[in-house]
């Protein structure tokens, strides 16, 4: 599978990874990107636009399509209404994470989800399963593309490309684009305000050029997936596979904001009950570097006697505080503040427990 | 890109050195640094440590990525270049000249030679 701008990365000399089996820029050079700290700046001071096309896209449509996605998700679809998203998470009985997910309420008949792409036939598989009659749930991987502005100047470039801005937070709006229907969501990944649309595969090729130019004009850059994680780890937001697993549970991410704990059975429930009750032997935590060094996923934590107390899930440099940051899984007694190390190779990294998000956010302004 | 300089030499590590009299400087190669991305913490070697060519004597990282360096001769370490702390990028920025990682005790001219060509190494690194 591919994304439909594909050839476009590749005339701009994008640096390609494989995420999911779907090659995806990593970076792209100047003039339009610069590579990931330039990339990144320009989300945090003006506008970046990424293609996250590899995301997962699923259909849920029918009857009684909303409730039934309710007694199966983790957080409660009765608080959002039609033309707003939510963040949510399948689980399995066992409260471990399948998957992390954005649903899109159309209407109570009508629903989109988007999963990540590693986990969206997983995603599919389960919820494939096992529907009840009157309920379609289609697989449109390749149907669309998803392209992401992100940043302050956003709604300008929006604005300027002729499209609608007034949207509150997690709010969607479907318009016309080329004679085709389009969604756009305020939401991303980034911490910053921002969009992410939505255009059929066939008309993504047009949109993406109708706004990397205004982008471009307004000192934003092309960005990659590199950016795209710096950003989000800045923002403390979990990442599959680091954050969230099917051995993580959303209370021992920090993630119980997105589970529903006033609403009836969902796949899960019984353990996340169980353990917010009893507590999480580990808690996500925030890690800033108190000396230079850059943490990584997979490092152990350790206390000042040597004990192991934890693990690094996601760690890079920041390139906002330009210093080493870390999300990590840490013994749940260690408090904001306390010290810890790192080991980097054999080296002790002195790094203190911070409170996220490491940069503040500006999503809702 | 900056070109490979004639007149330096290079391994398949992609490290150059460089001859300067007694002592030999060493750095990554623009290939390298390409492939890393945005460099953003080095590692440098310990003045006055004995290293052994091909074993690893600090380290570069991206923002993504960690890559080791590794001695392309034998030698003593005599200077690092202390710059890289506070400013790391310059290794993408002039990998040949303000971008060097360190300063060794320079190989006898047979060793030298028999490290790659500028040539040799550009045949290496062609896509």
């Amino acid at each position: 599978m591919e994304s439909p701008l594909l050839l476009i990365h590749q005339s701009l000399n994008a640096k390609l990874g494989d995420f999911a089996g779907w090659a995806m820029p990593l970076e792209y050079p100047a003039p339009v990107g610069g590579g990931t700290l330039a990339e990144h700046e320009a989300v945090r001071t003006s506008v970046g636009i990424f293609d996250v096309s590899h995301l997962g896209k699923i259909e849920i449509n029918g009857a009684g399509a909303k409730d039934w996605l309710n007694s199966i998700i983790t957080n409660d679809l009765n608080k959002i209404l039609p033309g707003q998203a939510q963040y949510s998470m399948l689980c399995n009985e066992d409260g471990g994470v399948i998957d992390d997910l954005i649903v899109y309420l159309k209407s109570d008949e009508a629903i989109l989800i988007i999963p990540n792409a590693a986990n969206s036939a997983d995603v599919f598989g389960t919820l494939n399963n096992n529907f009840p009659q009157g309920i379609k749930i289609q697989n449109r991987h390749n149907d669309f593309a998803v392209i992401a502005l992100q940043g302050p100047s956003s709604a300008q470039v929006l604005a300027d490309a002729g499209l609608p801005v007034e949207l509150n937070y997690m709010s969607f709006t479907e318009v016309d684009f080329l004679n085709e229907k389009m969604i756009i969501c305020r939401t991303g990944y980034s911490g910053e305000h921002g969009y992410e649309l939505l255009p059929t595969s066939g008309s993504a090729v047009k949109l993406w050029e109708l706004l990397t130019k205004e982008v471009l004009s307004h000192d934003g850059k092309i960005c990659g997936l590199g950016a795209r994680d710096t950003l989000r780890t800045e923002m403390g937001y979990p990442l599959h596979g680091h954050e969230l697993s099917l051995e993580i549970s959303p209370v021992t991410a920090g993630s119980s904001w997105a589970v529903g704990w006033q609403k009836n059975r969902y796949t899960g429930s019984d353990r996340l009950h169980e353990e917010k009750v009893k507590g999480s032997a580990r808690t996500l935590r925030g890690l800033l570097a108190d000396e230079r060094g850059i943490p990584r996923a997979g490092m152990q934590v350790k206390n000042s006697l040597g004990a192991v107390i934890g693990e690094v899930t996601s760690g890079t440099f920041s390139p906002t505080l330009k210093n080493g940051i870390a999300l990590a899984l840490i013994d749940s007694a260690i408090g904001i503040g306390e010290q810890v190390f790192v080991d980097i190779r054999g080296r002790n990294l002195a790094m203190s427990l911070t409170k996220l998000p490491f940069v503040s956010s500006h999503v809702r302004e | 890109m900056s070109e490979n300089p004639k007149s330096f030499r290079y391994t398949a590590e992609h490290e150059w050195i460089e001859l300067r009299g007694d002592i030999a400087r060493v750095g990554i190669t623009d290939f390298a640094q390409a492939a890393l991305g945005d460099i953003v913490y080095v590692q440098l070697p310990t003045i006055g440590q004995s290293i052994k060519a091909g074993a690893v004597c600090g380290e570069v990282e991206s923002t993504k990525s960690v890559s080791e360096i590794y001695a392309p001769v034998d030698g003593k370490i005599l200077q690092v270049n202390e710059l890289l702390n506070s400013q790391p990028e310059l290794i993408n920025s002039d990998p040949y000249n303000q971008g060097w990682l360190f300063e060794i005790s320079a190989p006898n001219a047979e060793i030298f030679e028999k490290l790659l060509s500028s040539d040799s190494y550009g045949e290496i690194t062609k896509h």
